[in-house]
């Protein structure tokens, strides 16, 4: 197996595009929580308008999900900063949620549908289907948050979409790690997208039990590749998901074993409000007075959550602020993600 | 040699029987199980027919997760793997369930019900309508940690959203999660409920669907999908046990080209074949378990592929699909194929393309039609390619 480093990186969050100061913001611990429109005035960490050429083609938003277009802006970004990179056999693996779908669409649908008010399924097929813009399906199918993004930078290599709420992307992390380590590709991105400022996506979050939970959005990404090839950013050491299934006292102990063989400078933390105790309880028995948190910067963020915290990480050791970073991180999906980065001092 | 993923067992629930053994029998007589919908009004539907699993219970808001559970239950009572309940990972392609139209409804109009979508009243009464959101009915994930829950399972829980590729893709995972060492065992999978309204109208705006109502993958005739639903599980195990197939070849790419339509050149098709064949160690195969949907470009673009990866030896192998007799049951499609594979080469029997009568000269390819082929399988390849050009493809091969 090859050792993986990071050679390039990009971010869009409520902070905006970039990835750069991204560390320095969450050390200094501060908010971008605003109110949102979309979810009635809820607080939330959402991303701000970006300039035409740092966004989507106004003609392409019609077949996007809000985590799609994020990804896509992330995407782009990145090969802006490195545009040498080989994006045809590069892999790319990524966090994904559950792709919202422009409620403005369903309703045009199902409002056709109605007959001496009463919803008609004969209706729907024919009135519904008339009244709704005919790429909404589109916007609906969460492999659509990875592929647009391959589609428009012409990433070619193996791939996967892995759906979570929380460790998701470090399970993308991993799985790029692997990719690349196996020689299954030289250059693999992993990362996430996703939004949770969808008012149907809320909707599920409360049900859940979402009690201080500000709900955020964003998109991150580490292109990895094998360690001889260009210059590092950092060194990917670690990318672990322990299923919270298990019990999460033994997820916890499990984590706790992982980081106390990192020995971290520094743990970004990226936790629901529900696990958030729990965490810092972890971190700061691991690396006391050194936690730092996403929350009141990125929001819950869902499977872009863990790819933003380590960016942020990443930045940190570019800073030169540390040289051994921890990402910990506690979702709404119960599962417990650990990512390791150094730099290249370190290793 | 390093580790290698053994099939134990597989399991399903499809539209032609209630487990593998049933279905198997009815596909290699040649049945097709497309017929008009009956469980939902469909006039003015584009496409009106389905492969539907009929008898299900009334009411059932999640039938993803209830065709999964009894899949797996019967991959899994058949395996009975011995290993830890950490060293069992469940990897599973799914996609989102969908909400009862009475919660969809009750979200539109909390809108406001006027001619435009109202925010801050949908926000304002969120709160409220979050108790009839079933999230686990609606989530991808919902699946695979059922499963987890119900056989135990410990280690690594993957949901593989990657629409008609994820159930290739989430069997590609636990055969490399086996291969790394980071499980012993893998219940792995996919899962389809899309005989509903919204998938219906989603892919009929698409244009997708079938008009006239047949599935018949390479035939002259055909022009469009047809919707089927169902799961098929196997169990994969780094322990041979009395397995007589092992998965050798996993292949993955994108198309990169365009979000409906395949890259006319079959790049990306081709490239997943031939990372499969290259892992697998081998240059021929004896059957293709095709994705073959029945749309007029995909089967076209496939058979070119497939000609160029086997070149000659094509002539040695049989291609069918089958979709002709269950239609296309999106995330869970590249389950199915797997297991038509796995059949091919644990029974020596190749299943047959239900519905092809008059192949096209444009995919000209070793069919099987009619019934099943008796034969000697040494080898199966199997395609799942993806809306959005995410391909997948698999090798299985005796043990």
């Amino acid at each position: 197996m090859r050792p993986v480093v990071v050679i390039a990186a990009s971010a869009v969050s409520a902070l905006g595009l970039g990835w750069r100061g991204l560390g320095k913001a969450v050390r200094e611990g501060g908010t971008s929580v605003t109110p949102c429109s979309a979810l009635g005035g809820v607080l939330a960490a959402q991303v701000p308008a970006l300039p035409p050429a740092q966004d989507v083609e106004p003609r392409q938003l019609k077949l996007m999900s809000r985590g799609a277009r994020l990804s896509c802006v992330a995407a782009r970004s990145l090969f802006r900063e490195a545009p040498s990179l080989p994006q045809e056999e590069m892999g790319f693996f990524l966090g994904v949620g559950a792709s919202g779908g422009a409620v403005e669409e369903l309703e045009a649908m199902l409002d056709a549908s109605f007959s001496q008010e009463q919803f008609e399924l004969g209706r729907f097929g024919t009135a519904g289907l008339g009244a709704c813009n005919p790429l909404f399906a589109f916007q609906l199918m969460n492999n659509y948050t990875l592929c647009h993004a391959a589609i428009r930078e012409g990433l070619r290599g193996p791939n996967a979409a892995l759906f979570s709420r929380g460790a998701g992307t470090v399970l993308a992390l991993a799985e790029a790690h692997h990719a690349v380590a196996s020689g299954e590709c030289d250059v693999a991105l992993g990362g996430g997208a996703d939004s949770a400022l969808h008012p149907v996506t809320w909707a599920e979050l409360r049900r859940e039990g979402a009690e201080g939970m500000v709900p955020g959005e964003g998109a991150a990404l580490l292109a990895l590749a094998a360690a001889d090839h260009g210059q590092p950013l950092g060194f990917l050491q670690r990318c672990e998901v322990y299923p919270g299934r298990q019990g999460l006292a033994r997820a916890l102990e499990s984590t706790r074993r992982s980081l106390q063989t990192l020995r971290p400078e520094c743990v970004v933390l990226a936790a629901t409000p529900q696990r958030r105790e729990a965490a810092r309880e972890l971190a700061a028995s691991v690396c006391p007075g050194t936690t730092f948190e996403t929350a009141a910067l990125f929001g819950e963020a869902l499977a872009a959550s863990a790819s933003l915290a380590a960016v942020a990480a990443l930045d940190l050791l570019r800073d030169g602020e540390v040289r051994r970073a921890a990402v910990l991180v506690m979702g709404p999906d119960g599962d417990v993600g650990l990512v390791g980065l150094v730099n290249e001092v370190a290793s | 040699m390093g580790r290698e993923a053994f099939v134990r067992s597989v399991g399903a629930v499809s539209a032609l029987g209630w487990d593998w053994p049933g279905t198997a029998a009815a596909l290699a007589r040649g049945e097709s199980a497309i017929a008009r919908v009956e469980h939902f009004d469909v006039e003015g539907f584009p496409c009106q027919v389905a492969a539907a699993v009929r008898g299900w219970a009334e009411g059932s808001e999640d039938r993803r997760r209830e065709f999964a559970l009894r899949a797996a239950r019967e991959a899994w009572a058949q395996a009975r793997p011995g290993a830890s309940p950490e060293r069992i990972g469940v990897f599973i392609g799914a996609e989102s369930g969908r909400a009862s139209f009475s919660t969809v409804l009750a979200l539109a109009q909390a809108a406001g019900g006027g001619a435009r979508f109202d925010h801050v009243a949908f926000g304002e009464r969120a709160r409220e309508l979050a108790p009839r959101i079933d999230a686990a009915a609606v989530s991808p994930a919902a699946v695979a940690s059922m499963l987890a829950r119900e056989i135990g399972a410990r280690g690594p829980c993957e949901t593989l959203s990657l629409a008609c590729s994820s159930g290739a893709a989430a069997i590609a995972e636990g055969v490399r999660a086996i291969r790394r060492g980071e499980v012993d065992v893998a219940l792995c999978g996919g899962v389809g409920a899309d005989v509903d309204p919204l998938m219906l109208a989603g892919f009929g705006l698409l244009g997708a669907l079938s008009a006239r109502g047949v599935s018949c993958p390479f035939d002259a005739h055909r022009d469009g999908f047809v919707v089927g639903e169902g799961a098929a599980m196997v169990v994969l195990s780094a322990e041979r046990g009395d397995a007589v197939a092992r998965v050798a070849g996993v292949g993955r790419s994108l198309d990169a080209w365009h979000l409906t339509a395949p890259d006319p050149d079959g790049v990306g098709a081709a490239t997943a074949m031939r990372a499969a064949l290259r892992e697998a160690g081998i240059e021929a195969v004896d059957c293709v378990q095709a994705h073959g949907t029945s749309t007029q470009l995909n089967d076209e673009v496939e058979a070119q592929a497939l000609q160029r990866v086997l070149g000659t030896r094509l002539a040695e192998a049989h291609v069918s699909s089958v979709k002709g007799a269950l239609g296309h049951w999106i995330a869970g499609a590249g389950a199915l194929g797997f297991l038509c594979a796995v059949h091919a080469v644990e029974r020596d029997e190749v299943l047959p393309t239900a519905g092809l009568s008059h192949p096209d000269p444009r995919c000209e390819l070793p069919h099987v039609q009619g019934t099943a082929l008796r034969r000697r399988v040494g080898s199966a390849l199997v395609n799942a390619f993806a809306f959005g050009g995410a391909n997948t493809s698999l090798v299985v091969v005796r043990a």
